[in-house]
């Protein structure tokens, strides 16, 4: 036995048990639920139960509603996080520390809990309504609106996205930075040509991260979402457990799942060319 | 000693992730074996599973009876399982099923809890044991037409009604039938509010009583999908009044959202189970200004039973917890922790809850539409919610 093969043998048997467990508890069951979203009411197999999603009103105005709601969650999340990021990259003082101490309670509080939180404080009735009558302000409806859905994605996600891009930022050496700054180079060209190149892989790593999150999110639309349009969580849930329907909801899950793959296969081919280029 | 090393790593690693992978198979099976270790061992107390569903009062009612039983009798282990409403309590009625067709037993499950759907459904699966008061002494003490509608193969231990839950200082007449209720939601917009009937049996009861509202009687004890052809002029009515109740069109989740509504005053009328207010009030989760009134006709309501699965082999213990369930002491606890009508005839009751019940206990009706339900929430999705 030489000693390369020796050595690739170890690395495939050191990769099985993890794709094992991959296969039970992932790939077979996309397979599984697949093969079941085929079938139709009369035993057979073609794609009637897709034809659905896209043909039934209130189904399409979920599906469209989910990107929507996943699409502005993303932007959003990335614009606070990243300017946080940045400033506490950037930055020192009293600020700073205030915030590198704080943004990351929101982790720590379950995620029900949080959303009955939202829903006391910006509901029609809520504390914050209470304290903007006094000054004869009127909030719009939050609660049982999109705008609720995504304020409490926002809760649930810029705390980890903050997290990932201030390690990513820590990264970039300050030399990098101050010999740039010293051969006069403004600040939004010190962005655009240094720090987000130097961070646009992390980048892509957190908005994978947001994508995913919200696109399969259930506590906070089901609690605080309105009653149609729903996220595509909320409505898998009705139509599995309510309507009964595992076909229709098994579809509604390998779509969902499709919408998820489009990102990842993005995001592995990226990372697989980056891989390339260092070889 | 260190070219050895990854190969003790990798089997770590693999050991590891086996026992991982190993753990997910078998624990259904270990489970079944101490169960069955435990009933041929008579020093052991005899276990047999107890699903149940409903709210959250419901599970608070059974965490407070099962030591009471346990204390009592510490030789009978009750395992309860409970499922939230909602998230698929239909499934375990289908496991009893299956286990029998398979011819598996009970599956597991030997005692469950539901409405007359359930029930009706299960007599004519013929999952469901007959009682007996021979096994079940206080079995006498429940009113005999309500063991004859079920032909004993059910226990009435409890029952509660959908009724309309106001608010006394903003609705000084409130309505006492269906219409003058309508005419009140129009003329009061966004004050009424209904949960998504899929969520909870409120906002399902005021649904279904409005969709038959102008049909015949017989049609709610009707499961025959011929009654949906039926049903047009009273999903017209819900999306009629969709504009007038709260939000112009939100409708909250499960029994509790419409309650805390009611509570932060956003709402001044809601249908609501009479024991989740009765038991608010008195936690003063709800002000004292909340009033009950049933129209005519009337929401839904009805007794809860508790079922045997003809296939447990666990009957003997199971007629023991049943017999304490309908003592007095029990049913005291349902009235005073749940505030729900008692199974047991009043008369049984102490003087102090007989005056608590006053004519209360009348004027709802039992809805036994079957898989009709389900037709009913997937409609109202469609029609009424996505409109």
């Amino acid at each position: 036995m030489s000693k390369e093969f020796r050595q690739s043998i170890t690395g495939i048997a050191m990769v099985l048990p993890s794709f094992a467990i991959l296969l039970i508890v992932v790939i077979i069951p996309i397979i599984q639920s697949f093969i079941m979203s085929l079938s139709n009411d009369s035993g057979g197999y073609d794609l009637s139960r897709y034809m659905y999603l896209f043909t039934d009103k209130g189904m399409r105005h979920n599906i469209v509603f989910t990107l929507r709601i996943t699409v502005i969650t993303c932007i959003v999340v990335m614009l606070i996080s990243y300017s946080l990021a940045i400033y506490m990259r950037f930055n020192q003082g009293p600020i700073v520390n205030l915030i590198r101490k704080t943004y990351m309670i929101p982790l720590f509080i379950p995620g029900v809990i949080a959303t009955y939180g939202l829903i006391n404080l910006l509901g029609n009735h809520g504390w914050l309504a209470r304290m903007l009558e006094v000054v004869g302000v009127t909030l719009p409806r939050i609660i049982f609106d999109e705008k609720g859905i995504i304020i409490a994605n926002l809760w649930f996600n810029i705390p980890f996205t903050t997290m990932l891009l201030s390690s990513a930022l820590s990264g970039i050496p300050s030399s990098v930075i101050e010999s740039a700054k010293d051969i006069g180079v403004g600040r939004l060209t010190l962005f655009t040509r240094f720090i987000f190149p130097l961070s646009y892989k992390t980048f892509l790593v957190a908005i994978t991260f947001v994508f995913m999150g919200v696109i399969g999110s259930f506590t906070a639309p089901f609690l605080i979402g309105a009653n149609s349009p729903q996220m595509l969580g909320v409505s898998m849930q009705q139509v599995f457990s309510v309507f009964q329907e595992r076909e229709q909801a098994a579809a509604i899950a390998f779509f969902s799942f499709l919408l998820c793959s489009v990102l990842g296969a993005f995001y592995i081919r990226s990372m697989a060319q980056e891989e390339k280029g260092r070889i | 000693m260190l070219k050895k090393k990854p190969f003790l790593s990798l089997l770590t690693v693999v050991g590891l992730s086996m026992s991982l992978l190993a753990g997910c198979g078998s624990a259904s099976d270990a489970k079944t074996a101490s169960s069955d270790s435990s009933a041929a061992a008579s020093s052991k107390p005899v276990s047999f599973n107890f699903y149940f569903t409903g709210s959250q009062n419901v599970k608070d009612l059974w965490d407070s009876l099962e030591p009471m039983f346990e204390k009592e009798h510490p030789d009978i282990d009750v395992k309860m399982v409970y499922i939230p409403s909602g998230t698929g309590a239909e499934p375990t009625y289908d496991r009893i099923v299956a286990a029998k067709k398979a011819g598996k037993g009970s599956g597991d499950i030997d005692l469950y809890e539901d409405g007359i759907v359930t029930v009706s459904q299960g007599m004519k699966d013929g999952v469901w044991a007959q009682l007996d008061t021979k096994d079940i002494p206080n079995l006498s003490k429940v009113n005999t037409n309500t063991m004859k509608d079920v032909n004993n193969y059910a226990i009435p231990y409890r029952s509660s009604a959908v009724v309309l839950a106001y608010d006394s200082n903003k609705v000084s007449n409130p309505p006492k039938t269906l219409d003058e209720l309508l005419t009140w939601i129009k003329a009061n917009p966004e004050k009424f509010a209904y949960n998504d009937p899929s969520t909870g049996g409120s906002g399902s009861s005021f649904v279904q009583t409005i969709v038959y509202k102008d049909l015949p009687e017989e049609d709610i004890h009707n499961s025959d999908p011929a009654v949906m052809e039926k049903w047009s002029a009273g999903f017209n009515t819900l999306k009629e009044i969709g504009p007038f109740v709260y939000g112009k069109g939100i409708y909250p989740k499960k029994n509790q959202g419409t309650l805390d509504l009611l509570m932060n005053g956003e709402v001044s009328m809601i249908p609501a189970w009479s024991d989740m207010v009765l038991q608010q009030l008195n936690e003063g989760l709800l002000p004292d200004t909340i009033k009950m009134q049933q129209i005519t006709p009337g929401f839904n309501g009805g007794p809860t039973y508790l079922m045997v699965n003809e296939a447990s082999d666990k009957k003997e213990v199971i007629n023991t917890f049943l017999d304490f369930v309908l003592s007095p002491e029990a049913q005291e606890v349902i009235v005073n922790k749940m505030n729900g009508f008692p199974g047991i005839e009043l008369s049984n009751m102490s003087s102090e809850v007989q005056s608590k019940f006053d004519g209360v206990a009348e004027g709802f009706r039992t809805f036994n539409i079957g898989d009709l339900g389900t037709e009913i929430n997937k409609r109202w999705q469609s029609d009424v919610a996505a409109q």
